[in-house]
């Protein structure tokens, strides 16, 4: 079970006077739920960028069970990942040429992690999210049916953290709330801690906290306003 | 990573097909030159090989070698026959012969020689026998003659625009037919050379020196003269010790390499004679084709660096264009170096599909210029391949590797982010 505790983290980009992003302390339990919201250009894209090790802070802690990863190089951070976090994105990222069970087992294959029981699984997380033909093409799939095959296959290596970036934006309400509702059981079911990005009001109602991003900080937080 | 590859240029066919057809089409510029040079090389001098000294009149050593190698039809100076008595009865030859050439049968040269020749340049007969009797010939591999055929000669090459006239109380019967040497003499028909001298009314009772001058030019076949016929059932003659016509080239066997120099410097100067080995002279060939080679292959590497430079350029707006992807493989967890190898091996996957064609693609047209060769000349330049093909296959293969290396560090190097934001 996958803790996350941040604390004074800052990033600015080249040409910007202000740090894009700032967060002094910011903690979330193992198996939390955590949705984080905010207008475009608020912090978001950098937030997932920085809590799944694909950027790096200027300065700060991002602490993953005891793991500082912002003290990682990129290599480490791509192995770190490629372990612990399943990654979700608005556009899907998914290779035309190759089936859903392909696309599944890809990152695990090209990280030379894939064994046996990679494939049953991939099987049997493709039933799970709703897809009865793991042969088929993805260029062939509806763009609900991808973002279930990219959800199967954040899942594959039994991630402790689930991250989501905008997973519903780029998908009809029906098939937004379908993905919405797998990604928070199959979170519970496997115990992930489960971190996501949007703007969609009803996917970020299910979630037990949401934080509130603007112009790089956090200016609210659901689970300080229960407190206080 | 490697089905992965596949994907991705089974997605990216159309571009993937063009890249593979440049390359080999680079490739089998070089392959074709390379190739053909050696086939000719190799041909002619397998054509050379039984021809150890040739002695003729003074003239132009190249004319006396493609001559008698390749038989190329071409008015020959005539060497006084006496010269082959004397190299008949030298005891540093192992033999000599005669080749008397003038006339044709549709095309093939017939050629007047001895037993001598024929079982000593040759490997033997496929059918049939030597001729035995004035009126016998024997046929090369690639002439289309059977044992038993009969056929009037024609004077002169029988090519377009020389019309010959026939001698038509003349009668050659075809009694052997020779095992193919892969040389010009495959296309030839042989018959005993004292059926040439009567044809054309030499070797009898005139005088023998002045016939020579007036039939100086007679390969050329224009001039009207007199003729006589053969004796066909009239026994062979090979014993050169009495006066002869002259002759276009005679053949030597010496019995050794330092018989051949010496004999070379006898007969190279003076007295009115001309000695040559024609490996030498095809080899000094050679080096003038050679630098047409050089000239060609110069070409056809520009051509590969140019497509070099092209593919390069190609293929880094190719991995640009890709960030999206190659952000979303690192995002994924692929690590740096699967990334670095999925973008090589395509590329290196497309260059070696296309050295391989091209490869083939120069063999074919290699092998179709030979055919058309083998076509119009009656032999065969030999397409092969050698070790040192397979070399520059190789240092070709290296060269696209290093190259390959260009993008795919390219993509190595990309942060992630970066791409994912493009």
């Amino acid at each position: 079970m996958m803790t996350l505790e941040i604390s004074d983290l800052a990033i600015s980009f080249p040409g910007l006077a202000s740090p894009v992003l700032t967060i002094d302390h910011l903690a979330l339990e193992a198996g939390g739920r955590l949705a984080v919201t905010g207008a475009s250009g608020s912090g978001k894209s950098t937030f997932v960028n920085l809590v799944s090790g694909l950027g790096r802070p200027d300065r700060g802690r991002v602490v993953w069970r005891g793991v500082d990863i912002a003290r990682f190089s990129e290599s480490q951070r791509d192995r770190w990942r490629g372990q612990n976090v399943g990654l979700v994105m608005q556009d899907f990222h998914l290779f035309a040429g190759l089936t859903a069970l392909d696309n599944v087992l890809l990152p695990a294959r090209l990280a030379g992690a894939y064994n046996g029981e990679h494939k049953r699984r991939a099987h049997d997380l493709l039933s799970r999210v709703g897809l009865a033909r793991p042969d088929q093409r993805i260029e062939t799939m509806s763009r609900g049916e991808m973002q279930r095959v990219a959800v199967a296959r954040a899942l594959l290596r039994r991630p402790g953290i689930l991250i989501a970036d905008e997973p519903t934006a780029s998908l009809d309400p029906e098939a937004g709330s379908a993905v919405g509702s797998l990604l928070t059981e199959l979170a519970d079911s496997e115990g992930a801690t489960l971190l996501v990005v949007s703007h969609d009001e009803r996917l970020t109602e299910r979630l037990g906290r949401r934080v509130r991003l603007s112009a790089g900080r956090i200016v609210a937080d659901s689970a300080l306003e229960v407190r206080s | 990573m490697i089905a992965f590859a596949l994907a991705d240029l089974r997605r990216l066919w159309a571009a993937s097909l063009t890249i593979v057809l440049l390359i080999a089409l680079a490739t089998a510029l070089g392959v074709t030159v390379t190739l053909q040079e050696r086939a000719l090389r190799l041909g002619s001098a397998r054509a050379a090989d039984k021809f150890d000294l040739i002695v003729g009149a003074p003239g132009s050593e190249t004319q006396l070698t493609l001559s008698s190698v390749f038989l190329e039809p071409a008015p020959l100076p005539l060497v006084a026959g006496a010269t082959l008595t004397k190299l008949a009865a030298d005891p540093r030859v192992a033999w000599a012969a005669p080749i008397g050439f003038g006339d044709s049968y549709r095309g093939n040269p017939i050629v007047g020689t001895t037993t001598a020749l024929i079982a000593g340049t040759t490997g033997g007969f496929t059918t049939g026998r030597m001729f035995a009797l004035e009126g016998e010939a024997v046929a090369g591999a690639a002439v289309n003659l059977e044992v038993g055929a009969e056929l009037h000669p024609m004077h002169g090459s029988g090519a377009a625009g020389d019309d010959g006239e026939v001698h038509a109380e003349t009668t050659y019967t075809v009694v052997g037919k020779l095992q193919p040497t892969g040389t010009a003499w495959d296309k030839a028909i042989l018959v005993p050379i004292q059926a040439v001298w009567h044809i054309h009314g030499l070797g009898e009772d005139h005088d023998h020196a002045e016939e020579g001058e007036e039939h100086e030019d007679e390969a050329g076949g224009e001039e009207h003269h007199h003729h006589g016929a053969i004796d066909a059932d009239a026994p062979l003659d090979e014993h050169f010790d009495r006066d002869l016509p002259g002759l276009p080239a005679i053949l030597v066997k010496p019995k050794s390499i330092a018989d051949a120099y010496k004999l070379r410097q006898e007969y190279r100067t003076g007295g009115g004679t001309l000695a040559v080995f024609p490996a030498e002279v095809l080899t000094r060939l050679y080096a003038t084709l050679g630098d047409a080679r050089t000239v060609l292959m110069l070409i056809a590497y520009g051509a590969q660096g140019l497509l070099a430079a092209a593919l390069l350029l190609i293929t880094v707006i190719h991995v640009t264009q890709r960030r999206r992807q190659i952000g979303a493989l690192r995002a994924f967890g692929a690590p740096r170096l699967a990334v670095f190898g999925i973008v090589w091996i395509e590329l290196l996957g497309l260059v070696a599909i296309g050295l391989a064609a091209g490869f083939a693609v120069g063999y074919a047209t290699a092998e179709g210029l030979s055919a058309a060769f083998a076509a119009r000349n009656g032999f065969r330049l030999p397409v092969e391949f050698t070790l040192g093909d397979a070399g520059l296959a190789a240092a070709l293969l290296l060269v696209a590797g290093l190259i390959a290396a260009i993008p795919a560090a390219l993509a190595y190097r990309l942060p992630p982010v970066e791409a994912l934001r493009s």
